[in-house]
């Protein structure tokens, strides 16, 4: 063989060398990029749901892609994986082959996640569709709607309206945070729930009477009813029993981790003029180092525990259920786990919680204690592992000092004594007993539904405007200047025994120690208080009169 | 004659004659065609090596506490960390290739042969070298994917008969991956590795001008030129504009395909996926074929045919029929090769 013809082998080996060495290398760089994060993994679609991939990424291109990015698509897991039913379920349809279900409940999640499912069914997230008997469902249901339809009295150009819902608000309201009661229809026109199928420990249907008269479309789906779905509330009353709604927070269909750790994540329902945790947090220290350094916080990384993954800045999920490395990087599904004081009611409570999670409100010691499966000091101590990744326990602990300080102010001063004053104006038969149909009903909410709370939870949180102006002093502005004399004019308005009783209840109130100075006035503190003016500014001047112009 | 010179001349007696003779040393015509420069260009690129892997270490802390933090903090933080870093990982991907690139050459060439027997060996050390150079470096990153291509490394080690497990003990410090396996692989591969290269280097180019070049004709050569042309400084301009070349190429991408960091290492979580490095591909893929020490075995006798390959070459030159026979062992040798690194490449497990 001559040189020249091993010249050639060799040019064409080392091409052939050279250009697989490329190849490789484009495959090598990928798979460091993926790993890398910095692209996104490759996904093999699992053959049970490849027929539904060819079909809705023609139909559905987003609910596809938003799945090629989860997790799931990553670990082979397929459509039909969680959408799959059993013929028996209520809402089960036959899909091109496959026994499947729209909506996929906590039940359904819990097949791979058990754990996660148990710790959710714990919560008061999971109770959140108690709501259909409270005040805040009347008040959308009757107050805001109507709770039977009714006809509408002018035209609406453009629009044929026969009929107007008066459940919209509750529909579109609260239950899409609070969660709904999902109702297939019936053949009836009325609604088929949970309720009426009464399903068994399997979730499937027992009432068949009720299953038969569910109304399907041609291809045999049930309809649902459409006040009640589409709905992610986290404490949806689903067709099989099972409670809640795992894409409250963790969106379909990419259901990402990253996503569930912001905090805009628990904006949707934590927000608002009732309870505005979500512009607490952003007011809040921690709230600032969030949006300054949430780059850098890891938010991707398959583990987030707080002390080995980031310490940045913590966010919702990082206090109330992420892992810590004092927890050994355990991770919740009850929030409340890490709560002590639950600043919901009227008058807050604290969170000592029997067997089942409720909290345990009897008021004998020793009951209490034969009742209390978990302390809301055990609770605290659980959020102060939290807070000891980044402050000292001399510092977390005087930090309880002044949340509890707040929490039992607004209690003593202005929730029990307004408690006192409704129920005295309901015991002396001065109020209906129907709901926000009077005036001081509604200052009443407005005292500790919206400003109580925003309050109790600026301190839980340290948010410093949230406590005070848009907390205390509003608390404050509504108790002595629209509670008090609402209450006064009811019972004046009365002018009999059930008025002077009110009446009695209110000065043995503003008559406490703390209440004093509204009608006896606080000359002496006044008066200090003018002189350090005159001592800062020079002048006291009218308004310092009158109690300063403030800080 | 100015002072400065005289000062030196009289402390280091070597004239510029000396120093002309040593460099001019003549070498043969076929040296000016590209392919033939292939043999400096590994050269060239563990000079790179050795320079960007010294900036590397002065930031980087072989510790599994802080391996990946100096990592990333490289990468990241320090001012051109990232182009040193990126330099670095391809420049041991050039490296690997050129390698072998110029062992193909000498391998078809023939120019192994009988006076070059040792060198060929010596060669053979010296890919052994830069491979475990690679394999080390992977390691030091302490991610994810290099905890466990090392940990999969040490485990084959630990399966060759007799000595595998003092390999992997010696190779780990200690049963499995511990507080001393990254200061040790950081020690093999910023000190006793490139020590051990460099005297090889030095042996290699050394026996190179005790023969004398390899000499080839192609038969094209004009009949009315010199066969010889300078060594200095006609060869080193080729070999200089490779390098700045491969510079250039290096460069751009380090910036174009930058080096990324993965996960750091979590030794209780076993990724999906497990690969070395694509330089080991190969050796992964043949593993693979078969299973344990019958995989080991194989693989060493594949090594040890290559170191002694120009005495088995004599004896079939000499023996047999088929003189031409190891241009034909090659070429299936380097396709199987090919086919394996692709294989590993294109398949998950």
């Amino acid at each position: 063989m001559t040189l020249k013809e091993k010249r050639t082998i060799l040019i064409v080996l080392s091409g052939l060398f050279l250009a697989s060495l490329v190849f490789v290398q484009k495959l090598e760089v990928a798979r460091r990029y993926e790993e890398a994060g910095l692209s996104p993994h490759s996904v093999a679609i699992p053959a049970s749901s490849r027929q539904c991939v060819d079909c809705h990424i023609q139909g559905t291109p987003g609910i596809v892609d938003h799945w090629r990015g989860s997790t799931h698509a990553l670990k082979g897991v397929g459509c039909v994986d969680c959408h799959r039913a059993d013929e028996a379920d209520a809402d089960a349809f036959p899909h091109y082959g496959y026994t499947v279900a729209t909506i996929v409940t906590p039940r359904d999640c819990a097949v791979c996640h058990g754990e996660v499912a148990k710790e959710f069914e714990k919560s008061h997230h999971a109770a959140g569709g108690n709501i259909l008997a409270s005040l805040d469902n009347f008040l959308a249901e009757t107050v805001e709607g109507a709770r039977e339809p009714f006809n509408p009295h002018s035209p609406t150009p453009g629009k044929a309206v026969d009929m107007v819902n008066g459940m919209a608000s509750a529909f579109s309201g609260c239950q899409q945070c609070h969660g709904s009661k999902i109702a297939l229809l019936g053949t009836d026109g009325g609604m088929i729930t949970v309720d009426e199928l009464q399903p068994d420990e399997n979730g499937r249907p027992t009432n068949l009477d009720a299953l038969a008269k569910v109304v399907k479309d041609e291809s045999g789906r049930p309809r649902f009813h459409a006040g009640t779905w589409p709905n992610t509330g986290i404490g949806r009353l689903n067709l099989d029993g099972s409670r809640g709604s795992c894409s409250a927070c963790h969106s379909r269909h990419d259901f990402s981790p990253r996503r569930a750790r912001q905090p805009e994540n628990c904006g949707k329902c934590h927000l608002g003029p009732d309870h505005p945790q979500k512009e607490i947090f952003e007011e809040s220290k921690h709230g600032i180092a969030y949006r300054d350094l949430k780059d850098e916080m890891g938010l991707d990384g398959d583990s987030w525990v707080l002390g080995k993954d980031y310490s940045h800045a913590p966010t919702c999920a990082t206090c109330h259920m992420s892992g810590n490395i004092r927890n050994g990087g355990k991770i919740t599904h009850d929030p409340g786990e890490r709560i002590s004081w639950t600043n919901r009611p009227p008058v807050s409570l604290v969170m000592d919680t029997d067997i089942n999670g409720k909290i345990v409100k009897a008021t004998d010691p020793a009951e209490r204690q034969k009742l209390i499966a978990d302390t809301a000091e055990a609770k605290r101590t659980r959020m102060k592992a939290v807070c000891s990744n980044c402050h000292t326990p001399d510092y977390v602990n005087a930090f309880y000092k002044q949340y509890d300080d707040l929490v039992i102010l607004y209690n003593e001063k202005f929730a029990k004594p307004g408690k006192a004053i409704m129920a005295a104006l309901q015991d002396q038969g001065l109020l209906t007993p129907t709901q926000f149909d009077e005036e001081i009903e509604w200052t009443w909410f407005y005292l500790w539904h919206h400003e109580g709370r925003r309050a109790r939870h600026g301190a839980s949180m340290m948010a410093p405007d949230y406590t005070h102006w848009h907390g205390m002093f509003e608390v404050a502005e509504r108790f002595y200047m629209e509670m008090i004399p609402q209450a006064r004019e009811l019972a004046d308005h009365d002018g009999g025994t059930a008025g002077a009783e009110v009446h009695r209840v209110i000065d043995e109130i503003l008559a406490r120690p703390e209440h004093r100075w509204f009608e006896e006035g606080a000359a002496e503190q006044m008066a200090a208080i003018r002189k350090a003016m005159e001592e800062r500014y020079g002048q006291g001047g009218p308004a310092a009169k009158k109690g300063g112009e403030g800080p | 004659m100015a002072t400065p010179v005289r000062w030196i001349q009289e402390r280091l007696p070597v004239s510029g004659e000396d120093l002309r003779e040593l460099t001019n040393e003549p070498v043969p015509n076929h040296l000016k065609r590209w392919w033939f420069a292939l043999g400096g260009t590994p050269a060239y690129l563990f000079v790179v090596q050795i320079v960007t892997g010294l900036l590397l270490a002065v930031y980087y802390k072989p510790a599994a506490e802080t391996a990946y933090e100096s990592v990333r903090f490289i990468t990241e933080e320090a001012a051109y960390g990232w182009l040193v870093r990126g330099v670095h990982k391809w420049g041991a991907t050039f490296m690997i290739a050129a390698v072998i690139l110029h062992q193909m050459r000498v391998y078809f060439t023939g120019a192994y042969r009988k006076p070059r027997e040792i060198n060929w060996m010596v060669g053979m050390c010296m890919l052994i070298c830069t491979l475990m150079l690679g394999f080390t470096g992977y390691c030091l990153v302490y991610e994810q994917l290099s905890y466990w291509g090392a940990a999969v490394g040490a485990n084959i080690a630990g399966s060759v008969p007799v000595v595998g497990e003092w390999m992997k003990m010696a190779m780990l410090g200690g049963d499995g991956f511990n507080s001393q396996t990254l200061p040790r692989f950081f020690v093999l591969h910023a000190a006793v590795l490139p020590t051990l290269l460099t005297l090889l280097v030095i042996v290699h180019i050394g026996i190179i001008r005790v023969q004398g070049v390899t000499e080839f004709e192609f038969g094209d050569e004009p009949e009315d030129e010199p066969k010889y042309f300078n060594f200095f400084p006609e060869h080193i301009l080729s070999e200089l504009i490779i390098g700045l070349l491969l510079m250039v190429v290096l460069t751009a991408l380090a910036c174009i395909v930058p080096a990324t960091l993965g996960p750091k290492a979590d030794p209780l979580v076993t990724p999906e996926v497990i690969k070395p490095e694509w330089f080991f591909y190969v050796a992964f893929r043949w593993l693979k074929l078969f299973t344990g020490t019958v995989a080991v075995l194989s693989t060493g006798f594949i090594v040890f045919i290559m170191f002694v390959w120009p005495f088995i070459d004599d004896w079939i030159r000499r023996k047999t029929k088929y003189p031409e026979a190891s241009v034909w062992i090659g070429i299936v040798g380097v396709l199987l090769i090919i086919l394996l690194t692709v294989w590993e490449a294109v398949v998950a497990h």
